[in-house]
Formats: C-alpha cells, sequence, structure tokens
C-alpha cells in the first residue's frame, strides 16, 4: 500500500462567503422559510401520491420490496425538507423494513401496511395535534425492530 | 443549533450544483437555496447528468442526494474525488441523506463528501453546514482506500459566531490572555492541599 498523500486545495466557496455584501444568517433563513412556504402545496401532493401508490401496493401485494422502498424514500425525501419529523420518522421505519425484508428475500405486507395506515393518519392529521400520534409512531419503531430480532435468529448458526 | 442571525454570508456569486432524482425535491432544494441568496443554480435529476455539467462548468459547491437509481450519492462522490474533472475534483460536497440503507452504510462514510446532513432538517442547519464547508481548513487525503477531507479532527471548538453543542464547547478565537501569568507561588498554592470542613 502507498503512503496517504496530505494537501491543501483551494476553497472557493470560502471566497465568495467573505466577499462583501451578501445578508445575515437570519435573513437567509426567513427568506428560505418563504421559498418553503412556497412549495409547500406541490410537495404535500407529491407526498400524497406516493402514499396512495403505498396503499394500492398493499391491497395488490405483487410489488417487489424495492418499490416499497423507493415510495417510502420519497415520502421521506420530500417530507425531510420541511422538517416534518413524526412523518420522517414514520417513513423511515418504513424505509427499514423494506430494506431488512429486501436483504432477506422476504415480504411482510401486514407490516407494510401498518406502516402505511400510520403514514397516512400523520398526513390526515393537522400540525398542531400531532403530538398524540407519537406512541403510535414509536409502535412502527417496535414493529420494525422486532423484524431485526428476527433477523437476528435467522443469522445464528445452526447448533 | 445554528448559525447565529447576525453571522453575514455571501453567496450571491457561488456555483451551485444540486442533484437529486426527485423532481420535488429538487425543486425545493432549490428554493431553499433562491432564499439563501443563491442564483446560479444548476438542477440535475441523476448523478449521470451532473458528471456532464462538471466536466463543462465550474462548480463551488454540490448538494447531492445519497439514494438514486443507477449511480447513487456516494458512488457519484466516490467518481467525482478520483475520476472527476481537475477542476471540480475536490469541490466541497454537502450528502443530504434519508435512510441509511445497511448496504450503503460503509459507502457512505469512505465516499469523501464534506459533510452529511439528515433529512429531517431545517434551512437554518443547512445554512449552519454551508457555512461550515467554506470555513472548514482541513487538508485533503488521497490514499488507495480514501480520498477526502481529512477525516482526523482535531477539537479546535466551533466556528467564530457559532455556538458549541457541548456545554465545555469553546470557539478556537478565544483571544489573547488579559490577565499577566500567575507566578510558581501562586500555582503552588492552588495545588496545596487543604483542610475541608464536612
Amino acid at each position: 500500500m502507498s503512503d496517504a498523500e496530505i494537501f491543501k486545495v483551494r476553497n472557493r466557496l470560502a471566497n465568495h462567503v467573505s466577499e462583501p455584501g451578501g445578508m445575515t444568517a437570519g435573513m437567509a433563513g426567513s427568506r428560505a422559510a418563504r421559498e418553503l412556504a412556497a412549495q409547500q402545496g406541490k410537495s404535500y401532493e407529491a407526498i400524497g401520491e406516493a402514499l396512495e401508490t403505498l396503499e394500492w401496493l398493499c391491497q395488490d401485494k405483487a410489488a417487489p420490496m424495492d418499490s416499497v422502498y423507493d415510495l417510502s424514500t420519497t415520502v421521506l425525501d420530500i417530507a425531510g425538507l420541511f422538517d416534518d419529523k413524526q412523518l420522517c420518522r414514520a417513513a423511515y421505519s418504513l424505509c427499514e423494513l423494506a430494506d431488512k425484508l429486501r436483504t432477506r428475500d422476504a415480504v411482510d405486507w401486514a407490516a407494510i401496511k401498518v406502516h402505511v395506515n400510520g403514514m397516512r393518519l400523520i398526513w390526515n392529521t393537522p400540525e398542531a395535534a400531532r403530538e398524540g400520534l407519537n406512541a403510535m409512531v414509536e409502535g412502527l419503531w417496535s414493529l420494525t425492530e422486532h423484524l431485526s430480532i428476527d433477523d437476528s435468529e435467522a443469522e445464528a448458526p445452526a447448533a | 443549533m445554528s448559525l447565529h442571525p447576525d453571522v453575514r454570508l455571501n453567496l450571491a456569486r457561488s456555483n451551485l450544483l444540486l442533484i437529486d432524482d426527485n423532481e420535488q425535491a429538487l425543486e425545493v432544494l432549490a428554493s431553499i437555496f433562491r432564499g439563501f441568496g443563491v442564483h446560479r443554480q444548476v438542477k440535475c435529476g441523476s448523478a449521470a447528468d451532473a458528471q456532464g455539467v462538471l466536466r463543462s462548468r465550474e462548480i463551488d459547491l454540490i448538494v447531492c442526494d445519497t439514494v438514486m437509481p443507477d449511480m447513487d450519492g456516494y458512488s457519484f462522490v466516490r467518481w467525482l474525488r478520483r475520476e472527476g474533472p481537475d477542476e471540480a475534483r475536490f469541490a466541497p460536497v454537502i450528502m443530504l441523506t434519508g435512510h441509511a440503507a445497511r448496504s450503503t452504510i460503509e459507502s457512505s462514510r469512505d465516499c469523501g463528501a464534506n459533510f452529511i446532513v439528515s433529512k429531517p432538517f431545517t434551512p437554518e442547519v443547512l445554512l449552519q453546514r454551508i457555512y461550515w464547508v467554506a470555513k472548514d481548513e482541513r487538508s485533503m487525503v488521497r490514499s488507495d482506500t480514501y480520498v477526502g477531507p481529512d477525516r482526523r479532527f482535531r477539537n479546535t471548538g466551533p466556528p467564530l459566531g457559532v455556538k458549541g453543542r457541548r456545554k465545555d464547547d469553546l470557539s478556537a478565537h478565544i483571544g489573547t490572555a488579559k490577565d499577566p501569568n500567575m507566578d510558581q507561588d501562586e500555582i503552588d498554592n492552588l495545588l496545596k492541599p487543604q483542610r475541608a470542613a464536612l
């Protein structure tokens, strides 16, 4: 193995950031929040479409786990930009579940449906009333963790 | 924790490359950066498109999603650091991650990005990471197994103007001492065992 080479590089971003003008972090944050608010309608529509597709997949029970994973990451990706913590936690749990299932070449539509129903419930609940859903989100995580217990048992060498 | 609201930064002349296969997420990201005052943005829906852009344009900051079909964000950054065009090879990269799949955990650690930001996040957190990247003075490392910023962190405290996350965090810029140095007697006195009343 050859030795590691350590060197400095020019960071153009550093030069730009320090140039006169620009704006304060407070102003940038407020402007970004306004821009985000303008995008909220379209984004929530896209999340709604992903949830609808997931609901349809749960009825059909034929899709590969990759599709479930892709749709749950879509929800996580968009909701994550709006700092929607509960929807993100529920979507993350479904990502984890789908990832584990596809790794084991298994399916568990009941567990997926519970997640999709949970995400739909969060989706339909106004932000102010969502605190009551914390226990439900924790329940989704327990379900996914339960699957990982099964996973470790499955990987244990035979006696 | 976010940047102090009075910290001033100018992103108007920065060339930004945004990469996300999700069209809506890409739009939202672009709008956040517009809010930050970044006017020069190139949006790419795939890593392959981004490779083409990097060959033809000067880019100052890359913000890249991790989960993408064909070439994911980690593979893209690995390509950039090893085979990317000379001008862009060591451009700062902020990765945005939703879910860390089991198969990608190792590649996320070794890809060579400057920072990884987990979703969900607020615009304030993203702005702080951009500021950190801009003030990042880490050297680059090129070895057989890794190309990217030096990961051996020395704790010099949070950057100037940023409140640390730990209660004992001190900024590296604490200034020069105001009081004269203590003489040896004073030091000995401090270390001398004292009778304590219990």
